[in-house]
């Protein structure tokens, strides 16, 4: 175990530095070494990012063969036995026990230090790690994607590539376009640097070294939003993402600065000092009892910190009598709230979704990689890993703002024209479902999905980007339509993503050869399903919401609009694949000139496409999930029952599976409803934009207001002008008019006066003070210059002058020698 | 027989196991000077560049001092204090800081010499010959433990000095310098001498240890200067004190100094400036502390010269940077400067003889007066290592500049800020330092010094008098080292001069690597006033 700890540490530390070594060679010398029309730097950074790759899926590799395997198998063999023979008392108290033995062994984390930075006092800053299931996984989906992503851009930004790049969508005062050089080397020098801050926010094995990293990824994200800087748009769209995400990091740093206060660590796991002693880590500090609750003071309005370790390893609270650590209960809230004001921030939540859709105007990798796949979904990772800091209560708050944010932004897609924006709302909506998994209780569902999605979602996004780029930069879909013929690669690769996103599947197929497959068996409790990534992970948060409003019937609504927005969803991404790959063309003369895009391009696709749909393989029984249910916090899987304390309850992750008398489980109804609600979103559109059964146009006039309201997002940009931007403004110009008429006058009449007495001054220092000096400086002058006579140059005198001197001071000091 | 054969026996016995290994040092260079001689005369190794010769020597020296030097200051090294050579030299800490620091000044000084070009190739042995000669006298000088050392080792360092100062040979201006500075050296010399005579005549002996103790039972009791004998050794230590004075370029023995500074080449100004300086006072130190005793009769005489030292040392200040003012050469002014600088050294050698002789009853002022003069050994060296990084920075620049401008005029130094930005701003850190304004090195070099005659004020009212001057002297130095930023910085280069360039790399680096410990020891003074403060302690206490 230890030496696979070492292993994992620095395979993934290789992955994490690669990308560095990439930026810093690509940012300094690219230019110099080759020049603007090479591609060389790209290469590099490709090369880095693979290697990464490799890395990390040998870190996989050997996670799951040494950590992972064992667990597995037990796993396997008591849901095996439980869906062989059911109901039979026996079975099920020894699957109890398997359970709870996997408990013991639950939970493998690999941590330590790479690099002290500082210390404050007890306020270390340093670069930690922190590896179990969660982050290997996250590893592999980022260099996987991103190696991909990576590919595609040579293509996608190979006009770049030249020592004079004319921007169209630029205008000169003349009329003209705007020129400028062409920026490759530098995007992909960016994309490292990317690649690098993602890997390390991943990594991170304390919450101050996630905040570094957390700053770093936005201004990457900043660099590339704002890639076509001259474009007014990009960088209004830049400053808008990097500023709202100011708001969200100051509900983060206030979280900070709770966690430090009480806690004293910003480490996850507990440290191991050089003399064997240990310090606990913020997580055993809150290690929560059988039922899931903290230790509590007396009266219950303090949450008392377990800093003593007992015997077997295990933190306890200290006794009573010896002193000890405590936080108030809201105060735990505050925090947790504070940190998921960062995670909003970073995950476009509601209501700081707004700079996301705006963030499209980066290049289309930028989106793929950048605002769907990795950094957008660093907000969820972060919940997600800081999960065990959690209170119910923040939760609840959790859940519903992944709900609403999931609606709404579902609602806006339908009505988005623009391919990418819809992409966007798209990303957004399944965002909120992600939030959404963790806030009801889900852990495993809600990081299951934030993979999957990632897979798809990139997909999704290179495959616009190739319809992008193969339409010349035209992004309306109103003017695309029947491109199947065109381009078939991509049509069908971003069918398999419509698929995924949708969550279409085939009950009770039947395919026997992926048995053969180790660790794939894909068994439900009803029989076999074909199904692409997404039905799973949707699947999983969708049945944790339903046994959540079954623990808690006044939340009903967390189950009933995810159910809606499943169904949205459906209907908004055919929308979009029948509107840019079906029909007739709408713009003949487009439509002449779509081309395929070249291999360099499709081939990411058609990997991503199979990531894409085989990676969930299993479901909840599959690889993945069980991978990523090994690191999920010890007390999420018994639930928690909060009916003592008034607060909400979590479900039990058994009784989700569990079925309810002779009837289908949880589960089971979850997953059905959410097939049923897809398969009606894509049949309406499919009746509406294939067969047009209804124009579309006429159901926009008959619910105009609808779609103005939709169309302009809720009004949310408004309401933000009217609310802050606005009143900034007064205030701004406001302190600037005090500022010019009232402290610049006092100044001025102080600068006025002073030149005055200055005046004066000047007149008293030429006159008196300098006469005194230049009275002295010419006496002491004179005196030096005659002092020059002495030095004759005459060697007689000189040697006179021995003679004379020695005499002389003989005679001084004879003269003056102190007597007596 | 038995007798001699015995003594010869133990003689050869201490030199072969113990004065030859703490003498190596000065072995290893006398050794260089053989090969280069070697080296002129064989045909074979004639291409061999002399100065890397030179170098060679002068870093296997530097780093032996410095093994030794750690070897006696880190408790329980394998080095310890002790006379050799039957007691002709002394080998401690204070003798092998200065050994390491002239050794150090050697290197420095070679590096230099090679980068200005001076000299070249033909005489290139001849002159590092000379060069070295001079340091292996200033390393006696630092260790000399005897009267005869004290003569042979200030010799040693003159005869060189002499041919290096006269060493442009096609130059009148040089020659004449030269043979100033022998006339002037050989009379100083014969005073010097003679005061060593009467001195060995009195106490018959020459061991500065022996001294008091000699000079203590001859001091006719309680009959004050009127008696003779008295008298004779006032004479006597007066007129040791002027062949020093003369190393030192004291007023009124200082008139060789500008002379032989314009002269000679600034490399060779730089060298002397600093180096022999050094050695002087090492040996002045020395020579004053040899008074030391129980007798008060001795104490008195050596109270007396302390406080006429210091009189000559404000004098020297006030002279050397009047002076100045007027002078128009670069190097000229410098030497005024350097003999101002060594007022102010003169005033801590004064601050520490006032307080170590001085007459108290009580031992709590004993003790107070002891701790004092601690601090002004620490100053004196401190001020000197200081002084050789600001003073040979000051000296370089000057030759590095003539290299390119052929003149060493202060006119033709104008506007020169924006042409040779990296020599300008090393001249700037010197000068800044040389005034002693902080954070430079110089600052607190100045402010130790003053420190200690500061405390030798509570002794004797005459060191309020030295303090005061030394303070104005300070304010006097300003005008005239300002000049020459002036003229660098504001002054415009007139047009049609000759322009300046300078290939960064080694020029640069060399002026960095002088000009920055000015700063850096300003900045950080703590480190090496600690060492400085340990050897002064084990000088003065033994401990």
């Amino acid at each position: 175990m230890e030496s696979l700890g070492i292993t994992l540490k620095w395979l993934l530390a290789a992955a994490w530095l690669l990308p560095l070594f990439g930026f810093v060679v690509q940012i300094l010398f690219a230019l110099k070494w080759w020049g603007r029309k090479s591609k060389t730097g790209a290469y590099l950074a490709i090369f880095c990012i693979g290697a990464g790759f490799v890395c990390s899926s040998t870190a996989f590799y050997l996670w799951d063969t040494q950590v992972g395997h064992l667990v597995f198998k037990e796993t396997k063999s008591t849901s095996s036995v439980g869906v062989a023979e059911p109901a039979s008392e026996l079975k099920a108290e020894a699957a109890d026990e398997a359970h709870s033995k996997k408990h013991s062994d639950k939970q493998t984390v690999f941590s330590g230090t790479f690099y002290q930075l500082a210390q404050f006092g007890d306020l270390k800053i340093s670069l930690d790690y922190y590896i179990d299931s969660l982050t290997l996984a996250m590893f592999v989906m980022v260099t996987l994607i991103a190696t991909c992503i990576h590919i595609f851009a040579t293509g996608y930004m190979s006009e770049e590539l030249v020592e004079d790049y004319v921007d169209h969508q630029v205008h000169s005062h003349d009329g003209g376009h705007f020129h400028r050089p062409g920026r490759f080397y530098r995007f992909f020098s960016y994309l490292s640097l990317f690649c690098f801050a993602m890997l390390g926010l991943v990594i991170a094995g304390n919450i101050f070294q996630v905040f570094i990293f957390w700053e770093l990824v936005g201004i990457c994200s900043y660099l590339l939003i704002g890639f076509y800087i001259e474009r007014h748009s990009a960088s209004t769209a830049a400053n808008k993402a990097f500023i709202v995400n100011r708001v969200g990091d100051f509900g983060f740093i206030i979280g900070l600065m709770i966690l430090w206060t009480s806690f004293g660590t910003f480490n996850f796991a507990e440290q191991h000092a050089a003399d064997g002693s240990v310090r606990p880590g913020l997580f055993s500090m809150v290690t929560r009892d059988g039922h899931g609750e903290f230790a509590k003071t007396f009266d219950g309005k303090d949450v008392v910190l377990k800093t003593q370790q007992d015997e077997h390893g295990a933190w306890q609270a200290p006794p009573e009598t010896s002193p000890r650590k405590t936080i108030a209960y809201t105060l735990l809230i505050v925090a947790g709230l504070g940190v998921f004001g960062g995670c909003v921030g970073k995950s476009a939540q509601f209501p700081l979704q707004t700079w996301l859709p705006d963030a499209m105007e980066g290049p289309t990798p930028v989106s793929a990689l950048v605002h769907s796949a990795t950094m957008v979904a660093a907000g969820v990772y972060l919940a997600g890993r800081f999960y065990p800091m959690f209170t119910p209560e923040v939760l609840l708050v959790i859940a519903y703002v992944g709900c609403i944010t999931a609606f709404v932004a579902a609602t806006i897609a339908i009505v988005a024209t623009d391919i990418k924006k819809v992409l966007a709302y798209s990303t957004i909506s399944q965002l909120g479902y992600m939030m959404l998994g963790l806030g009801v209780g889900g852990w495993a569902a809600g990081l299951f999905h934030l993979i999957t999605h990632a897979f798809f979602k990139s997909l999704m996004f290179l495959c616009s980007g190739s319809v992008i780029a193969g339409c010349h930069h035209e992004q309306e879909m109103p003017k695309m339509g029947g491109l199947l013929r065109k381009m078939p690669i991509t049509a069908l690769t971003m069918l398999v993503g419509v698929i995924a996103i949708a969550g279409l599947a085939i009950p009770g197929v039947y395919l026997k050869f992926w048995w053969c497959i180790p660790y794939l068996s894909i068994n439900s409790d009803h029989g076999y399903v074909l199904s692409f990534s997404g039905f799973h992970s949707k699947d999983a948060i969708l049945a944790t919401a339903l046994g959540y409003t079954k623990l808690n019937p006044l939340h009903f609504l967390l189950f009933l609009i995810p159910l809606l927005t499943a169904g949205i969803t459906s209907f908004y991404m055919f929308r979009l694949w029948f509107y840019t790959f079906l029909g007739k063309p709408r713009d003949q003369h487009l439509h002449d000139h779509v081309h395929e895009s070249p291999w360099v391009m499709t081939a990411p696709l058609l990997v991503l496409a199979f990531f894409a749909a085989f990676c969930a393989l299993g479901g909840e029984h599959g690889n993945l999930f069980q991978t990523l249910s090994h690191s999920e916090p010890v007390h999420v899987e018994h639930g928690f029952d909060g009916s003592h304390s008034h607060t909400v309850s979590l479900p039990d992750s058994h009784s989700l599976h569990a079925k309810v008398g002779d009837g289908a489980s949880t589960h089971d109804v979850a997953g059905r409803a959410a097939l049923l609600a897809a398969f009606i979103g894509m049949a309406i559109s499919y009746l509406i934009y294939v067969k047009r059964v209804v124009n579309p146009d006429d159901i926009k006039q008959q619910a105009a207001s609808v779609h103005a309201f939709l169309a302009n997002r809720w009004g949310f940009d408004d309401l933000y002008d009217v609310m802050f931007v606005k009143p900034v403004h007064v205030v701004a110009k406001f302190a600037s008019a005090i500022d010019k008429f009232l402290f610049d006058e006092i100044l001025h009449t102080f600068v006025r006066m002073g030149i005055a007495v200055s005046k004066w001054d000047r007149k008293f220092d030429e006159g008196v003070i300098d006469g005194i000096v230049n009275l002295m400086g010419n006496s002491t002058h004179s005196l030096a210059l005659s002092l020059r006579n002495v030095q004759t140059g005459k060697i007689r005198q000189y040697v006179t002058f021995i003679a004379v001197s020695v005499v002389t001071l003989f005679v001084l000091l004879f003269a003056l020698y102190p007597k007596g | 027989m038995h007798d001699i054969g015995s003594l010869v026996v133990h003689m050869l016995d201490e030199t072969t196991k113990t004065s030859v290994r703490l003498f190596a040092p000065e072995l290893v260079l006398s050794g260089t000077i053989v090969v280069m001689l070697l080296c002129r005369i064989l045909p074979v190794v004639w291409r061999i560049p002399t100065q890397w010769v030179a170098l060679a020597g002068a870093f296997t020296a530097f780093a032996w001092t410095l093994y030794q030097f750690d070897q006696l200051v880190t408790p329980g090294g394998a080095l310890q204090a002790k006379s050799f050579f039957t007691g002709l030299l002394m080998f401690d800490q204070f003798s092998t800081f200065f050994r390491m620091f002239l050794s150090l000044f050697l290197i420095l000084t070679i590096t230099l010499t090679v980068l200005t070009g001076i000299p070249d190739r033909e005489d290139g042995p001849d002159f590092y010959t000379l060069l070295i000669g001079a340091t292996i006298g200033m390393m006696i000088m630092a260790s000399a433990n005897h009267l005869l050392m004290v003569f042979i080792g200030v010799e040693m360092t003159s005869v060189p000095s002499y041919a290096m100062v006269g060493f442009m040979k096609g130059r009148r201006k040089s020659s004449e310098a030269a043979l100033k500075y022998v006339v002037y050296g050989a009379g100083a010399a014969g005073v010097m001498l003679y005061g060593i005579s009467l001195l060995a005549g009195l106490t018959g002996t020459g061991s500065l240890p022996d001294m008091a103790e000699r000079l203590s039972m001859i001091v006719a009791q309680g009959k004050g200067i009127g008696d003779p004998t008295n008298r004779t050794i006032v004479l006597a230590s007066l007129m040791v004190l002027v062949g020093l004075a003369f190393k030192l370029s004291v007023f009124p023995f200082h008139f060789w100094c500008p002379d032989a500074f314009e002269g000679a080449a600034a490399e060779v100004a730089g060298f002397l400036s600093v180096a022999s300086k050094a050695g002087a006072f090492a040996l002045l130190v020395r020579f004053g502390l040899a008074f030391s005793g129980d007798s008060k009769e001795v104490s008195s005489i050596a109270f007396a010269l302390g406080i006429g030292l210091g009189v000559l040392g404000a004098a020297t200040a006030t002279f050397g940077n009047l002076s100045a003012y007027g002078q128009s050469n670069m190097k000229r002014l410098l030497a005024y400067s350097t003999i101002a600088h060594a007022g102010y050294m003169l005033m801590s050698v004064s601050a520490l003889m006032v307080l170590r002789f001085s007459k108290h009853a009580n031992p709590e002022a004993v003790a107070e007066a002891n701790a004092a003069s601690l601090s002004c050994i620490e100053g004196l060296m401190y001020y000197l290592f200081v002084y050789l990084f600001m003073n040979l920075g000051a000296f370089a620049i000057v030759a590095l500049i003539r290299n390119q401008i052929f003149s060493e005029e202060l006119d033709d130094y104008n506007g020169l800020g924006t042409q040779c930005p990296v020599l300008c701003f090393g001249m700037t850190i010197c000068v800044f330092s040389l005034i002693g304004l902080p954070p430079m090195g110089g600052f607190f070099a100045k402010f130790a010094i003053f420190y200690s005659v500061f405390k030798a004020t509570s002794v004797h009212w005459v060191m309020w008098f030295v303090l005061g001057v030394g303070a104005i002297n300070t304010v006097f130095s300003l005008f005239y080292y300002i000049r020459i930023l002036k003229a660098m910085y504001i002054k415009p280069r007139p047009e049609g001069a000759r322009k300046v360039s300078y290939d960064l790399m080694p020029v640069g680096l060399f002026v960095l690597m002088i000009c920055l410990p000015v700063l850096g020891l300003g900045l950080f003074p703590a480190r090496f006033t600690e060492t400085f403060h340990h050897v002064a302690s084990v000088l003065l206490t033994g401990r």
